[in-house]
């Protein structure tokens, strides 16, 4: 379960702000945020994964208010409750597709590297039909392959709670589709929750919540909302 | 740990070329002044041993270096020549064992070195095998020598033409191989030692030919009286030294003025050696005397000063290289800055990031300095040979 509360967020420089008074996401949701660009969906997967912290109000999540938190335990809290997707993969050149997968137990001292990780790093591999591409580096992959490692990468955590930024931004109508499946399957087997930021309307149907931005968001002082609208 | 240093790893191996470049400036800069110190420390011990082993080295007047050089080195840089009259002139002085020395010629790249056989003596030279030379035309060779010739006591060695074009010039010599010295790991090693007398007969001074009084030569024959025999030029020169023609050979003239290049002093004590040197203080003489510690030590003096120059430039450009280093890993550090921010990200926590990033400065020194400290032992084994090689041939 996630509760945010009279939230408020700027960043330093620039007039750009976010206010949500009160949003909940429940266990096991998968929801979808749209809107314009600039609206802060990016800002707020990144004040729910403590990467970004509001100045007021609260974020928590599964009884953590995070944004309470400080810097390390923000981190292990992010560790072991979510998995992060990004829109550009930023998948690591300079390793090949299983040490990417990998990669969070690699940079996590807390997280053992075993052999039940490296098997189900396979096992998610062959699921997804990349697992004869584990030894070959990044920048020999297609851009559906690249976002299938990316999502892997957040899948080997086995993590309650999914955040993906724009996961199906730069893929075709099938690639679209089956990191989609990938995301949606893991979420409905293991009862995890799953919020994605997404400027594509044809993929709003298959989750089971949108939230739309424009309803949410203040950018400049004159923009103010009145109301907060959409679902709560 | 272990996984910092695999990610630290993998990163340098796939930008193999930026590692590589990093890795041999860094290498070059710690190599250049530590493996020029051993160059000279290790060429330093060499000279100065052989020089203090040598009290004093009579020659023609002109360059001490170029005197000292070829008579202790064999160096292919030839003195002025003084004559023999100036050996006999030291053992006359009854002051000075005198051993003669022509430098001059060579079989392929070794010297042959014309002397006595007093030289072994002084030089503490055994042999491993055979004999001293015992006749004209016997050499006795270096362990290096014998070694690279693959040629044992019973074998010949040939001398080579100083000009292919040259008629009048040297021609080859066979020399029979009397002995083989033991290894003294100095430049006797690559030498081939012939009596001085030897020398001269490559140098033509001394030769042998068919006998003209025999019937058989009759028709080479232009003029004959009771004296003087005048022949043409089909008579029969002799290139080796036979037992069937040895007592062909024969010298012109007075031996007093027989070339040297040097003539190697051994004075009775110190006293005799002061009076000694004392005897070539006239400017007016042809001829010096030089010790040659002094004179290598002048020459090391020369070249510890250049290494100076050579220190001071490398700190320099070691400056610029660190600098520069220090730049591309900022420069680096920006470009990188998704990756760090993914990492945060993705859990890592800022102390494993940094000590990722640091692992990698740590292998690109640790390679270099191991690369440079290699480097370093393969110019302490075979620097000094090396460069003594340049500078004496």
């Amino acid at each position: 379960m996630i509760e945010i509360e009279d939230l408020r967020f700027s960043y330093d420089e620039g007039d750009f702000f976010l206010e949500i008074p009160k949003l909940k996401v429940a266990h096991g949701e998968t929801v979808a945020i749209v809107g314009p660009s600039g609206s802060g969906k990016t800002t707020l997967l990144n004040l729910i994964a403590g990467t970004a912290v509001p100045q007021s109000g609260q974020v928590t999540t599964n009884g953590y208010e995070i944004s309470g938190l400080h810097d390390a335990a923000r981190r292990d809290f992010r560790i072991a409750n979510i998995g992060l997707v990004f829109q550009e993969f930023e998948l690591l050149e300079y390793l090949n597709v299983l040490d990417n997968i990998l990669l969070p137990y690699r940079i996590n001292r807390t997280l053992h590297l075993g052999t039940a990780v490296r098997e189900r790093a396979e096992a998610l591999a062959k699921r997804v039909g990349i697992s004869d591409k584990l030894t070959r580096f990044v920048n020999q992959l297609s851009q559906g392959e690249k976002q299938r490692v990316a999502v892997i990468r957040a899948l080997v955590m086995q993590p309650p709670l999914l955040l993906a930024d724009e996961p199906t931004g730069n893929l075709d109508p099938l690639n679209k589709n089956r990191v989609l499946d990938i995301l949606l399957q893991y979420a409905e087997q293991n009862g995890a929750t799953v919020i994605t930021v997404t400027h594509d309307y044809d993929i709003l149907s298959r989750f089971r919540r949108v939230i739309d931005f424009k309803d949410f968001y203040t950018h400049g002082a004159e923009q103010r909302p009145e109301n907060i609208a959409g679902p709560m | 740990m272990r996984d910092v240093l695999y990610l630290a790893w993998r990163y340098l191996v796939f930008h193999r070329l930026k590692t590589g470049i990093l890795v041999t400036s860094i290498m070059l800069i710690v190599y250049l002044p530590t493996g020029l110190n051993a160059v000279i420390e290790q060429s330093a011990e060499h000279l100065t041993a052989r020089a203090e082993q040598t009290p004093l080295l009579v020659g023609a007047k002109g360059s001490p270096l170029e005197l000292a050089l070829n008579s202790l080195y064999f160096s292919t840089d030839h003195p002025e020549l003084i004559g023999y009259a100036e050996a006999i002139s030291v053992m006359d002085s009854g002051l000075a064992n005198a051993i003669p020395l022509y430098v001059r010629f060579r079989s392929r790249s070794h010297p042959i070195v014309g002397t006595s056989l007093d030289y072994f003596g002084f030089r503490d030279l055994n042999f491993a095998s055979g004999r001293p030379m015992a006749v004209l035309g016997e050499c006795v060779l270096g362990a290096a020598v014998a070694e690279s010739l693959g040629v044992q006591p019973g074998d010949s060695v040939i001398s080579s033409t100083d000009t292919v074009f040259d008629l009048a010039g040297v021609y080859p010599l066979k020399m029979k191989v009397a002995g083989v010295l033991e290894r003294a790991f100095t430049p006797d090693d690559d030498a081939i030692f012939v009596d001085v007398k030897t020398a001269w007969v490559i140098e033509g001074l001394g030769h042998g030919h068919q006998d003209l009084a025999r019937p058989e030569a009759a028709a080479r024959v232009l003029s004959r009286s009771e004296e003087i025999i005048v022949a043409n030029a089909s008579v029969v020169q002799f290139n080796e030294i036979t037992e069937e023609n040895l007592d062909s050979f024969h010298f012109h003239g007075d031996l007093a003025s027989y070339p040297l290049t040097a003539v190697l002093a051994v004075p009775r004590d110190d006293k005799s050696g002061v009076i000694l040197r004392g005897r070539y203080t006239n400017d007016n003489a042809r001829s010096q005397i030089v010790r040659p510690l002094l004179v290598i030590e002048e020459l090391l003096d020369t070249v510890l000063t250049i290494q100076q120059f050579i220190l001071a430039a490398v700190i320099i450009v070691g400056l610029a290289t660190v600098a520069t280093a220090a730049l591309v890993f900022m420069l680096s550090l920006k470009l990188r800055r998704r990756e760090i921010d993914t990492m945060h990200k993705i859990g890592g926590s800022r102390l494993r990031v940094a000590s990722m990033l640091l692992a990698e400065v740590v292998i690109v020194i640790v390679l270099s300095s191991s690369l440079a400290a290699v480097l370093t032992l393969v110019t302490w084994r075979f620097g000094p040979g090396v460069i003594e090689s340049f500078v004496l041939t």
